[in-house]
Protein backbone atom coordinates (compact mmCIF):
# COMPACT_ATOMS: atom_id res chain seq x y z
CA UNK A 1 0.00 0.00 0.00
CA UNK A 2 1.88 2.82 -0.93
CA UNK A 3 -0.46 5.29 -0.49
CA UNK A 4 0.29 5.37 3.17
CA UNK A 5 2.66 7.81 3.31
CA UNK A 6 0.76 10.48 1.76
CA UNK A 7 -1.12 13.48 3.67
CA UNK A 8 -4.42 12.83 3.98
CA UNK A 9 -6.90 15.74 3.42
CA UNK A 10 -9.10 17.17 5.61
CA UNK A 11 -12.75 15.32 5.55
CA UNK A 12 -11.75 12.31 3.90
CA UNK A 13 -12.78 9.44 5.21
CA UNK A 14 -10.66 6.94 5.31
CA UNK A 15 -11.04 2.93 5.45
CA UNK A 16 -8.56 1.00 7.07
CA UNK A 17 -8.78 -2.39 5.36
CA UNK A 18 -7.24 -4.70 8.19
CA UNK A 19 -9.92 -3.81 11.04
CA UNK A 20 -12.58 -2.08 8.21
CA UNK A 21 -12.86 0.79 10.77
CA UNK A 22 -13.81 4.85 9.66
CA UNK A 23 -12.58 7.61 11.46
CA UNK A 24 -15.46 10.10 12.49
CA UNK A 25 -15.19 13.84 14.37
CA UNK A 26 -14.58 14.18 17.52
CA UNK A 27 -14.83 16.91 19.83
CA UNK A 28 -12.83 18.18 22.45
CA UNK A 29 -13.47 20.78 24.42
CA UNK A 30 -11.08 23.26 25.75
CA UNK A 31 -11.48 25.46 29.04
CA UNK A 32 -13.20 27.55 30.26
CA UNK A 33 -10.73 26.68 32.55
CA UNK A 34 -7.61 26.24 30.77
CA UNK A 35 -4.11 27.71 31.19
CA UNK A 36 -3.80 28.75 28.04
CA UNK A 37 -7.28 30.05 26.70
CA UNK A 38 -6.06 33.53 28.75
CA UNK A 39 -9.55 33.77 31.00
CA UNK A 40 -12.79 31.71 31.06
CA UNK A 41 -12.96 30.72 27.47
CA UNK A 42 -14.33 27.73 26.19
CA UNK A 43 -13.31 26.30 22.63
CA UNK A 44 -15.73 23.38 21.18
CA UNK A 45 -12.44 21.72 18.52
CA UNK A 46 -14.08 19.70 15.77
CA UNK A 47 -11.67 17.44 15.29
CA UNK A 48 -10.05 15.04 12.33
CA UNK A 49 -7.91 12.73 13.89
CA UNK A 50 -5.20 15.43 14.46
CA UNK A 51 -6.47 18.57 11.60
CA UNK A 52 -9.17 21.15 13.40
CA UNK A 53 -12.47 20.50 11.19
CA UNK A 54 -14.17 23.40 13.32
CA UNK A 55 -14.20 24.97 16.66
CA UNK A 56 -16.93 26.82 18.28
CA UNK A 57 -16.08 29.74 20.71
CA UNK A 58 -18.51 30.13 23.92
CA UNK A 59 -18.25 33.33 25.74
CA UNK A 60 -19.93 35.01 28.10
CA UNK A 61 -18.32 33.72 31.26
CA UNK A 62 -17.21 36.62 32.51
CA UNK A 63 -20.44 39.31 31.81
CA UNK A 64 -20.69 41.56 34.27
CA UNK A 65 -23.66 43.69 32.84
CA UNK A 66 -21.42 46.08 32.23
CA UNK A 67 -23.56 47.94 29.66
CA UNK A 68 -26.18 48.03 32.06
CA UNK A 69 -24.76 49.43 34.61
CA UNK A 70 -23.45 52.26 32.71
CA UNK A 71 -26.80 52.87 31.84
CA UNK A 72 -27.65 53.81 35.51
CA UNK A 73 -24.18 55.70 36.75
CA UNK A 74 -23.11 59.09 36.24
CA UNK A 75 -21.18 59.81 33.18
CA UNK A 76 -17.59 60.20 35.59
CA UNK A 77 -18.90 57.00 37.75
CA UNK A 78 -18.64 54.95 34.38
CA UNK A 79 -14.91 55.66 34.09
CA UNK A 80 -13.69 52.94 36.97
CA UNK A 81 -16.60 50.34 35.46
CA UNK A 82 -14.06 51.02 31.72
CA UNK A 83 -10.79 50.15 33.46
CA UNK A 84 -12.49 46.55 33.92
CA UNK A 85 -13.24 45.83 30.89
CA UNK A 86 -9.88 45.00 29.30
CA UNK A 87 -7.88 45.18 32.72
CA UNK A 88 -4.63 44.65 31.20
CA UNK A 89 -4.84 48.13 29.10
CA UNK A 90 -7.15 50.37 31.58
CA UNK A 91 -5.30 53.47 30.42
CA UNK A 92 -6.98 52.64 26.83
CA UNK A 93 -10.05 51.79 28.02
CA UNK A 94 -10.00 55.49 29.87
CA UNK A 95 -9.12 56.63 26.84
CA UNK A 96 -11.91 55.75 24.18
CA UNK A 97 -14.46 56.38 26.91
CA UNK A 98 -13.80 60.00 27.74
CA UNK A 99 -13.03 60.81 24.10
CA UNK A 100 -16.33 59.67 23.12
CA UNK A 101 -17.83 61.86 26.24
CA UNK A 102 -15.75 64.81 24.88
CA UNK A 103 -16.77 64.15 21.58
CA UNK A 104 -20.27 63.87 22.51
CA UNK A 105 -20.15 67.44 24.37
CA UNK A 106 -17.44 69.01 21.99
CA UNK A 107 -15.46 69.72 25.28
CA UNK A 108 -12.04 70.53 24.34
CA UNK A 109 -9.29 69.68 26.21
CA UNK A 110 -6.01 71.59 27.04
CA UNK A 111 -2.83 70.34 25.33
CA UNK A 112 -1.07 69.16 28.31
CA UNK A 113 -3.76 66.71 29.18
CA UNK A 114 -3.59 65.78 25.54
CA UNK A 115 0.07 64.41 25.86
CA UNK A 116 -0.32 63.02 28.90
CA UNK A 117 -3.14 60.46 27.47
CA UNK A 118 -0.86 59.23 24.79
CA UNK A 119 2.24 59.11 26.89
CA UNK A 120 0.16 57.03 29.27
CA UNK A 121 -1.70 55.44 26.86
CA UNK A 122 1.56 54.26 24.95
CA UNK A 123 3.15 53.28 28.14
CA UNK A 124 -0.05 50.98 28.75
CA UNK A 125 0.10 49.75 25.26
CA UNK A 126 4.07 48.20 25.96
CA UNK A 127 2.78 46.95 29.48
CA UNK A 128 -0.09 45.05 27.62
CA UNK A 129 2.26 43.65 24.67
CA UNK A 130 4.57 42.66 27.32
CA UNK A 131 1.56 40.85 29.04
CA UNK A 132 0.63 39.21 25.72
CA UNK A 133 4.66 38.78 24.60
CA UNK A 134 5.17 37.00 27.88
CA UNK A 135 1.80 34.53 27.84
CA UNK A 136 2.18 34.07 24.88
CA UNK A 137 5.81 32.43 25.36
CA UNK A 138 4.98 30.51 28.43
CA UNK A 139 2.03 28.86 26.51
CA UNK A 140 4.58 27.80 24.07
CA UNK A 141 6.93 26.66 26.52
CA UNK A 142 9.56 29.52 26.79
CA UNK A 143 9.16 30.04 30.79
CA UNK A 144 12.42 33.07 30.12
CA UNK A 145 10.65 35.45 28.46
CA UNK A 146 7.57 35.43 30.61
CA UNK A 147 9.74 36.01 33.42
CA UNK A 148 11.40 38.69 31.56
CA UNK A 149 8.04 40.42 30.29
CA UNK A 150 6.78 40.51 33.70
CA UNK A 151 9.86 42.51 35.43
CA UNK A 152 10.02 45.27 32.58
CA UNK A 153 5.86 45.51 32.87
CA UNK A 154 6.93 46.08 37.02
CA UNK A 155 8.53 48.60 36.05
CA UNK A 156 5.66 49.84 34.13
CA UNK A 157 3.39 49.34 36.97
CA UNK A 158 5.56 51.36 39.05
CA UNK A 159 5.52 54.40 36.74
CA UNK A 160 1.53 54.07 36.54
CA UNK A 161 1.13 54.01 40.61
CA UNK A 162 3.24 56.73 40.96
CA UNK A 163 0.93 58.66 38.94
CA UNK A 164 -2.11 57.54 39.59
CA UNK A 165 -1.76 55.82 43.16
CA UNK A 166 -2.94 52.51 41.33
CA UNK A 167 -0.90 49.11 39.74
CA UNK A 168 -4.25 47.95 37.90
CA UNK A 169 -7.40 49.71 37.30
CA UNK A 170 -6.35 53.03 37.05
CA UNK A 171 -9.62 55.47 36.51
CA UNK A 172 -6.96 58.19 35.45
CA UNK A 173 -8.74 60.06 32.75
CA UNK A 174 -11.39 62.11 33.21
CA UNK A 175 -14.06 63.98 31.08
CA UNK A 176 -12.01 67.02 29.52
CA UNK A 177 -8.80 66.03 30.99
CA UNK A 178 -6.97 64.08 33.39
CA UNK A 179 -7.71 63.11 37.47
CA UNK A 180 -3.82 64.67 38.30
CA UNK A 181 -0.82 65.86 37.25
CA UNK A 182 2.07 64.01 36.53
CA UNK A 183 4.72 63.74 40.04
CA UNK A 184 7.76 65.47 40.56
CA UNK A 185 10.10 62.75 39.36
CA UNK A 186 8.18 61.15 36.83
CA UNK A 187 9.06 62.68 33.51
CA UNK A 188 13.08 61.48 34.85
CA UNK A 189 11.95 58.25 35.79
CA UNK A 190 9.54 57.65 32.61
CA UNK A 191 12.79 58.36 30.51
CA UNK A 192 15.16 55.87 32.63
CA UNK A 193 12.36 53.40 31.82
CA UNK A 194 13.02 53.85 27.82
CA UNK A 195 16.76 53.94 28.51
CA UNK A 196 16.38 50.54 30.46
CA UNK A 197 13.47 48.82 27.93
CA UNK A 198 15.58 49.49 24.92
CA UNK A 199 18.12 47.22 24.88
CA UNK A 200 15.62 44.74 26.48
CA UNK A 201 14.07 44.33 23.31
CA UNK A 202 16.92 42.65 21.47
CA UNK A 203 17.28 40.47 24.50
CA UNK A 204 13.31 39.24 23.47
CA UNK A 205 14.24 38.56 20.18
CA UNK A 206 17.22 36.44 21.38
CA UNK A 207 14.66 34.43 23.39
CA UNK A 208 11.81 34.19 20.48
CA UNK A 209 12.21 35.76 17.33
CA UNK A 210 16.06 34.52 16.31
CA UNK A 211 14.99 31.25 18.34
CA UNK A 212 14.51 28.83 15.50
CA UNK A 213 12.03 26.55 17.55
CA UNK A 214 9.77 29.24 18.02
CA UNK A 215 9.61 30.27 14.49
CA UNK A 216 8.94 26.46 13.30
CA UNK A 217 6.30 26.88 15.57
CA UNK A 218 4.41 30.05 14.42
CA UNK A 219 5.55 30.36 11.00
CA UNK A 220 2.84 29.09 8.63
CA UNK A 221 -0.01 28.37 11.18
CA UNK A 222 -3.27 30.41 11.48
CA UNK A 223 -3.87 31.65 8.32
CA UNK A 224 -5.85 34.52 8.08
CA UNK A 225 -6.61 36.08 4.83
CA UNK A 226 -6.93 39.96 4.73
CA UNK A 227 -9.75 39.52 2.70
CA UNK A 228 -11.40 37.89 5.77
CA UNK A 229 -9.84 40.17 8.27
CA UNK A 230 -11.90 42.85 6.92
CA UNK A 231 -14.85 40.55 6.46
CA UNK A 232 -14.95 39.98 10.09
CA UNK A 233 -14.15 43.44 11.25
CA UNK A 234 -10.80 42.26 12.75
CA UNK A 235 -8.93 45.33 14.09
CA UNK A 236 -5.28 46.13 15.67
CA UNK A 237 -2.48 43.91 14.96
CA UNK A 238 -4.39 41.15 13.02
CA UNK A 239 -5.10 43.31 10.30
CA UNK A 240 -1.65 44.87 10.27
CA UNK A 241 -0.17 40.73 9.99
CA UNK A 242 -2.58 40.16 7.26
CA UNK A 243 -0.92 43.12 4.98
CA UNK A 244 -3.46 45.88 5.64
CA UNK A 245 -1.99 49.45 7.09
CA UNK A 246 -4.59 50.22 8.85
CA UNK A 247 -3.78 52.18 12.23
CA UNK A 248 -6.60 54.57 13.86
CA UNK A 249 -3.87 56.57 15.48
CA UNK A 250 -2.28 57.01 11.87
CA UNK A 251 -5.57 56.78 9.46
CA UNK A 252 -8.31 58.15 11.70
CA UNK A 253 -6.15 60.42 14.10
CA UNK A 254 -7.60 61.49 17.67
CA UNK A 255 -6.01 63.33 20.48
CA UNK A 256 -2.48 64.22 19.11
CA UNK A 257 -1.02 61.34 17.61
CA UNK A 258 -0.63 63.39 14.64
CA UNK A 259 1.96 65.20 15.77
CA UNK A 260 4.28 62.22 16.30
CA UNK A 261 6.27 60.41 13.79
CA UNK A 262 5.95 56.40 14.09
CA UNK A 263 6.19 53.43 11.90
CA UNK A 264 3.77 50.83 10.97
CA UNK A 265 4.57 47.58 11.44
CA UNK A 266 2.70 45.68 8.67
CA UNK A 267 3.66 42.33 8.25
CA UNK A 268 1.88 40.07 4.55
CA UNK A 269 2.33 36.52 5.32
CA UNK A 270 -0.85 36.35 7.73
CA UNK A 271 -0.03 34.02 10.06
CA UNK A 272 0.82 33.81 13.61
CA UNK A 273 4.40 35.04 12.67
CA UNK A 274 2.95 37.89 11.17
CA UNK A 275 1.19 39.24 14.25
CA UNK A 276 4.01 38.51 16.65
CA UNK A 277 6.01 40.60 14.70
CA UNK A 278 3.40 43.13 14.51
CA UNK A 279 3.01 43.59 18.20
CA UNK A 280 6.73 43.18 19.02
CA UNK A 281 7.36 46.06 16.57
CA UNK A 282 4.54 48.15 18.14
CA UNK A 283 6.74 48.31 21.38
CA UNK A 284 9.63 49.76 19.82
CA UNK A 285 7.79 52.25 18.72
CA UNK A 286 5.43 53.22 21.40
CA UNK A 287 9.08 53.72 23.13
CA UNK A 288 9.46 56.33 20.39
CA UNK A 289 5.83 58.05 20.60
CA UNK A 290 6.43 58.50 24.44
CA UNK A 291 10.14 59.87 23.72
CA UNK A 292 8.67 62.70 21.23
CA UNK A 293 5.68 63.11 23.99
CA UNK A 294 7.83 63.70 26.76
CA UNK A 295 10.04 65.89 24.33
CA UNK A 296 6.95 68.05 23.61
CA UNK A 297 4.69 67.97 26.76
CA UNK A 298 3.71 71.96 27.63
CA UNK A 299 2.67 73.13 30.91
CA UNK A 300 -0.53 74.10 31.63
CA UNK A 301 -3.50 72.94 32.92
CA UNK A 302 -4.43 69.35 33.04
CA UNK A 303 -8.41 69.77 33.37
CA UNK A 304 -10.86 71.78 31.10
CA UNK A 305 -13.54 73.66 32.67
CA UNK A 306 -16.68 71.11 33.05
CA UNK A 307 -19.95 71.14 34.93
CA UNK A 308 -20.16 69.52 38.22
CA UNK A 309 -22.70 67.50 36.83
CA UNK A 310 -22.14 66.44 33.16
CA UNK A 311 -24.66 66.43 31.07
CA UNK A 312 -23.94 65.86 27.24
CA UNK A 313 -26.76 67.50 25.15
CA UNK A 314 -28.71 64.77 23.81
CA UNK A 315 -27.06 62.69 20.43
CA UNK A 316 -25.09 60.16 19.76
CA UNK A 317 -21.57 59.47 18.59
CA UNK A 318 -19.47 56.14 17.71
CA UNK A 319 -15.82 57.27 18.94
CA UNK A 320 -12.89 54.71 17.96
CA UNK A 321 -9.90 54.76 19.19
CA UNK A 322 -6.37 52.29 18.45
CA UNK A 323 -6.56 50.18 21.88
CA UNK A 324 -3.60 47.51 22.41
CA UNK A 325 -5.89 44.83 20.89
CA UNK A 326 -7.44 46.68 18.12
CA UNK A 327 -10.50 49.55 17.68
CA UNK A 328 -12.03 50.33 20.67
CA UNK A 329 -14.87 51.81 19.80
CA UNK A 330 -17.62 53.41 22.10
CA UNK A 331 -21.01 53.68 20.89
CA UNK A 332 -23.38 56.35 23.26
CA UNK A 333 -26.47 58.12 23.26
CA UNK A 334 -27.57 60.42 25.61
CA UNK A 335 -30.75 62.12 26.12
CA UNK A 336 -29.36 65.16 27.83
CA UNK A 337 -29.36 63.34 31.50
CA UNK A 338 -26.62 62.68 33.73
CA UNK A 339 -26.68 59.07 32.82
CA UNK A 340 -25.71 57.73 29.20
CA UNK A 341 -28.91 56.27 27.94
CA UNK A 342 -27.24 53.67 25.95
CA UNK A 343 -24.06 52.49 26.89
CA UNK A 344 -22.24 49.97 24.44
CA UNK A 345 -18.63 49.05 24.25
CA UNK A 346 -17.56 47.77 20.66
CA UNK A 347 -14.75 45.66 21.96
CA UNK A 348 -11.66 44.40 19.44
CA UNK A 349 -10.98 41.33 21.38
CA UNK A 350 -14.66 40.10 20.89
CA UNK A 351 -14.56 40.99 17.07
CA UNK A 352 -11.35 39.59 16.73
CA UNK A 353 -12.55 36.22 18.36
CA UNK A 354 -15.01 35.85 16.36
CA UNK A 355 -12.53 35.31 12.97
CA UNK A 356 -10.88 32.63 15.39
CA UNK A 357 -13.03 29.68 13.60
CA UNK A 358 -12.03 30.48 10.20
CA UNK A 359 -8.30 30.45 11.12
CA UNK A 360 -8.24 27.41 12.81
CA UNK A 361 -9.67 25.36 10.48
CA UNK A 362 -7.36 23.07 8.85
CA UNK A 363 -4.99 23.43 11.61
CA UNK A 364 -3.52 20.76 14.07
CA UNK A 365 -4.94 20.61 16.85
CA UNK A 366 -1.26 21.32 18.77
CA UNK A 367 -1.39 24.39 17.23
CA UNK A 368 -4.29 26.05 18.82
CA UNK A 369 -2.71 27.05 21.91
CA UNK A 370 -0.71 29.08 19.19
CA UNK A 371 -3.25 30.81 17.11
CA UNK A 372 -5.62 31.71 20.17
CA UNK A 373 -2.34 33.38 21.67
CA UNK A 374 -1.84 35.46 18.67
CA UNK A 375 -5.48 36.82 18.65
CA UNK A 376 -4.56 38.66 22.14
CA UNK A 377 -7.94 38.32 24.00
CA UNK A 378 -8.85 39.57 27.38
CA UNK A 379 -12.32 37.94 28.52
CA UNK A 380 -13.15 41.14 30.47
CA UNK A 381 -13.29 42.88 27.35
CA UNK A 382 -14.76 40.23 25.17
CA UNK A 383 -17.64 39.49 27.65
CA UNK A 384 -17.82 42.72 29.66
CA UNK B 1 -17.55 59.93 -3.29
CA UNK B 2 -17.85 62.62 -0.43
CA UNK B 3 -20.89 61.92 2.19
CA UNK B 4 -22.81 64.31 0.48
CA UNK B 5 -22.91 62.23 -3.06
CA UNK B 6 -23.86 58.95 -1.15
CA UNK B 7 -26.50 60.62 0.32
CA UNK B 8 -27.98 61.81 -2.63
CA UNK B 9 -27.49 58.25 -3.96
CA UNK B 10 -29.02 56.80 -1.27
CA UNK B 11 -32.20 59.22 -1.03
CA UNK B 12 -32.31 58.54 -4.85
CA UNK B 13 -32.58 54.92 -4.86
CA UNK B 14 -34.70 54.42 -1.68
CA UNK B 15 -36.87 57.32 -1.72
CA UNK B 16 -39.28 57.30 1.02
CA UNK B 17 -37.96 54.66 2.77
CA UNK B 18 -35.48 56.89 4.63
CA UNK B 19 -37.05 58.36 6.99
CA UNK B 20 -34.48 60.78 8.65
CA UNK B 21 -31.16 61.64 6.46
CA UNK B 22 -28.28 64.21 7.11
CA UNK B 23 -24.41 64.41 6.96
CA UNK B 24 -22.36 65.38 9.69
CA UNK B 25 -18.57 66.02 9.13
CA UNK B 26 -17.97 63.02 7.12
CA UNK B 27 -20.72 60.71 8.44
CA UNK B 28 -23.69 59.98 6.72
CA UNK B 29 -26.68 59.53 9.18
CA UNK B 30 -29.48 58.08 8.36
CA UNK B 31 -32.68 56.26 9.76
CA UNK B 32 -33.94 53.38 7.68
CA UNK B 33 -37.28 52.01 7.59
CA UNK B 34 -36.45 47.72 8.61
CA UNK B 35 -38.16 46.30 5.38
CA UNK B 36 -35.65 48.24 3.54
CA UNK B 37 -32.70 47.69 6.25
CA UNK B 38 -30.92 44.76 4.17
CA UNK B 39 -31.17 46.34 0.61
CA UNK B 40 -29.59 50.01 2.05
CA UNK B 41 -26.96 47.64 3.82
CA UNK B 42 -26.18 45.92 0.73
CA UNK B 43 -26.25 49.20 -1.19
CA UNK B 44 -23.54 51.00 1.28
CA UNK B 45 -21.24 47.56 0.85
CA UNK B 46 -21.47 47.97 -2.62
CA UNK B 47 -20.45 51.82 -2.00
CA UNK B 48 -16.93 50.40 -0.44
CA UNK B 49 -18.24 50.45 3.43
CA UNK B 50 -16.31 46.85 3.58
CA UNK B 51 -15.87 47.17 7.31
CA UNK B 52 -18.88 47.04 9.80
CA UNK B 53 -17.66 48.88 12.68
CA UNK B 54 -20.57 48.21 15.27
CA UNK B 55 -24.08 46.75 15.17
CA UNK B 56 -25.94 47.57 18.26
CA UNK B 57 -29.21 47.56 19.82
CA UNK B 58 -31.26 50.55 21.32
CA UNK B 59 -34.42 50.85 23.15
CA UNK B 60 -36.31 53.80 22.67
CA UNK B 61 -39.78 51.98 24.79
CA UNK B 62 -41.86 52.70 21.86
CA UNK B 63 -39.93 50.85 19.73
CA UNK B 64 -36.32 49.15 19.72
CA UNK B 65 -33.42 49.92 16.98
CA UNK B 66 -30.52 48.33 15.66
CA UNK B 67 -27.62 50.57 14.57
CA UNK B 68 -24.99 50.09 12.03
CA UNK B 69 -21.87 51.61 11.95
CA UNK B 70 -19.47 51.29 8.96
CA UNK B 71 -16.57 52.52 7.68
CA UNK B 72 -14.22 52.00 4.62
CA UNK B 73 -10.42 51.15 4.91
CA UNK B 74 -9.76 52.93 1.26
CA UNK B 75 -12.11 56.19 1.63
CA UNK B 76 -12.84 58.37 4.81
CA UNK B 77 -16.85 58.91 4.67
CA UNK B 78 -18.47 56.82 7.97
CA UNK B 79 -22.07 55.74 7.75
CA UNK B 80 -24.49 55.49 10.99
CA UNK B 81 -27.10 53.80 9.58
CA UNK B 82 -30.67 53.20 12.56
CA UNK B 83 -33.17 51.09 11.85
CA UNK B 84 -36.38 50.94 14.13
CA UNK B 85 -38.07 47.65 14.86
CA UNK B 86 -41.43 46.74 16.13
CA UNK B 87 -40.83 46.20 19.99
CA UNK B 88 -43.65 43.23 20.21
CA UNK B 89 -42.54 41.27 16.82
CA UNK B 90 -38.56 42.85 16.80
CA UNK B 91 -37.67 41.13 13.44
CA UNK B 92 -35.22 42.07 10.58
CA UNK B 93 -32.90 40.74 8.28
CA UNK B 94 -29.27 39.71 9.28
CA UNK B 95 -26.78 41.18 7.24
CA UNK B 96 -23.91 38.55 7.52
CA UNK B 97 -23.85 37.69 3.92
CA UNK B 98 -23.31 41.16 3.47
CA UNK B 99 -20.37 41.63 6.80
CA UNK B 100 -19.65 38.16 8.14
CA UNK B 101 -18.53 40.70 11.42
CA UNK B 102 -22.53 40.67 11.96
CA UNK B 103 -22.48 37.40 13.27
CA UNK B 104 -21.14 37.65 16.89
CA UNK B 105 -22.87 41.37 16.67
CA UNK B 106 -26.28 40.22 15.73
CA UNK B 107 -26.11 37.20 18.44
CA UNK B 108 -25.50 39.95 20.87
CA UNK B 109 -27.68 42.22 20.03
CA UNK B 110 -30.34 39.31 19.92
CA UNK B 111 -29.25 38.34 23.29
CA UNK B 112 -29.63 41.46 24.75
CA UNK B 113 -32.43 43.31 23.28
CA UNK B 114 -34.35 39.93 21.70
CA UNK B 115 -34.19 41.16 18.11
CA UNK B 116 -34.42 38.35 16.21
CA UNK B 117 -32.37 38.33 12.88
CA UNK B 118 -34.13 36.24 10.05
CA UNK B 119 -31.49 33.69 8.15
CA UNK B 120 -29.46 34.27 10.47
CA UNK B 121 -26.80 31.38 10.52
CA UNK B 122 -26.30 30.55 14.28
CA UNK B 123 -29.09 32.41 16.33
CA UNK B 124 -27.99 31.64 19.74
CA UNK B 125 -27.33 33.55 22.75
CA UNK B 126 -23.76 34.71 23.12
CA UNK B 127 -23.10 36.37 26.54
CA UNK B 128 -25.68 34.98 28.61
CA UNK B 129 -26.57 31.41 29.37
CA UNK B 130 -28.65 29.53 26.45
CA UNK B 131 -31.62 28.58 29.33
CA UNK B 132 -31.88 32.72 30.17
CA UNK B 133 -35.17 34.17 29.87
CA UNK B 134 -35.58 37.54 28.96
CA UNK B 135 -33.54 40.30 27.50
CA UNK B 136 -31.67 42.68 29.79
CA UNK B 137 -30.99 45.58 27.96
CA UNK B 138 -34.34 46.23 27.76
CA UNK B 139 -35.46 49.22 29.41
CA UNK B 140 -38.11 47.07 31.00
CA UNK B 141 -36.06 44.45 32.17
CA UNK B 142 -36.65 43.24 35.72
CA UNK B 143 -35.05 41.31 37.96
CA UNK B 144 -35.46 39.80 41.60
CA UNK B 145 -31.73 40.35 42.15
CA UNK B 146 -31.54 43.98 40.58
CA UNK B 147 -31.87 45.61 44.34
CA UNK B 148 -31.97 49.49 43.80
CA UNK B 149 -29.00 51.71 44.73
CA UNK B 150 -28.94 53.57 47.72
CA UNK B 151 -26.22 55.67 48.86
CA UNK B 152 -24.56 54.50 52.15
CA UNK B 153 -25.96 55.86 55.48
CA UNK B 154 -28.55 57.99 53.57
CA UNK B 155 -31.26 57.10 55.97
CA UNK B 156 -29.07 57.92 58.84
CA UNK B 157 -28.30 61.31 57.11
CA UNK B 158 -32.25 62.13 56.09
CA UNK B 159 -32.95 61.53 59.98
CA UNK B 160 -30.40 63.47 61.38
CA UNK B 161 -31.48 66.29 59.09
CA UNK B 162 -34.86 66.07 60.49
CA UNK B 163 -33.61 65.56 64.05
CA UNK B 164 -34.73 62.10 64.45
CA UNK B 165 -32.37 59.29 66.30
CA UNK B 166 -31.83 57.14 62.90
CA UNK B 167 -32.88 53.96 63.56
CA UNK B 168 -30.88 50.93 62.22
CA UNK B 169 -33.09 49.68 59.26
CA UNK B 170 -31.55 47.25 56.32
CA UNK B 171 -32.81 48.52 53.28
CA UNK B 172 -36.10 46.30 52.16
CA UNK B 173 -35.16 43.95 49.26
CA UNK B 174 -38.11 44.34 46.43
CA UNK B 175 -41.15 41.65 46.05
CA UNK B 176 -39.29 38.79 43.88
CA UNK B 177 -40.50 39.92 40.45
CA UNK B 178 -41.31 37.28 37.79
CA UNK B 179 -39.55 38.07 34.57
CA UNK B 180 -41.79 38.61 31.41
CA UNK B 181 -42.28 35.92 29.93
CA UNK B 182 -40.89 36.18 26.15
CA UNK B 183 -43.24 36.82 22.96
CA UNK B 184 -42.53 34.15 21.01
CA UNK B 185 -40.54 30.96 21.42
CA UNK B 186 -36.77 31.31 20.39
CA UNK B 187 -35.76 29.85 17.58
CA UNK B 188 -34.02 26.43 17.74
CA UNK B 189 -30.30 26.20 19.15
CA UNK B 190 -28.50 24.99 15.92
CA UNK B 191 -26.45 21.68 16.47
CA UNK B 192 -23.21 21.81 16.03
CA UNK B 193 -22.98 19.35 13.20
Amino acid sequence: MSEIHMPIPVGTTVVVERTDETMEEMYVNMGPQHPSTHGVLRLMLKLDGEYITDCVPYVGYLHRCHEKIGENRNYTQVIPYTDRLDYLASMSMNFGYVLAVERLMGLAVPPRAEYMRVILAELQRIASHLIWLGTFGLDLGNFTIFIYCFREREMVLDLFEAVSGQRLNYSFYRIGGMAMDFPETWIEDCRRFLEWFKPRLPEYDALMTDNILFQKRVQGVGILPARTAVDYAASGPMLRGSGIAWDLRRNDPYSVYDRFEFDLPVYDSCDVWARYLVRRQEMAQSVRIVEQALAQLPAGEIQAKVPKTIKPPAGQVYARTESPRGELGFYLISDGSPKPYRYKVRSPAFVNLSVLPEMLKGCLVADCVAVLGSVDIVLGEVDR
Amino acid sequence: MTPEEILGQLQQRFGPAITEAEVKGVEVRATVKPEVAWDVCRFFRDAGFEYLNCLSGADWTTHLEVVYDLSSLQQTPKAHLRVPVNRDTPTIRTVTDIWPAANWHERECYDLFGVRFDSHPDHRRILLPEDWVGYPLRKDYADERMVPYTEYGMEEKLAKAEGEKPAVKAVPRPAPVQPAPPPTPAPEPREPS
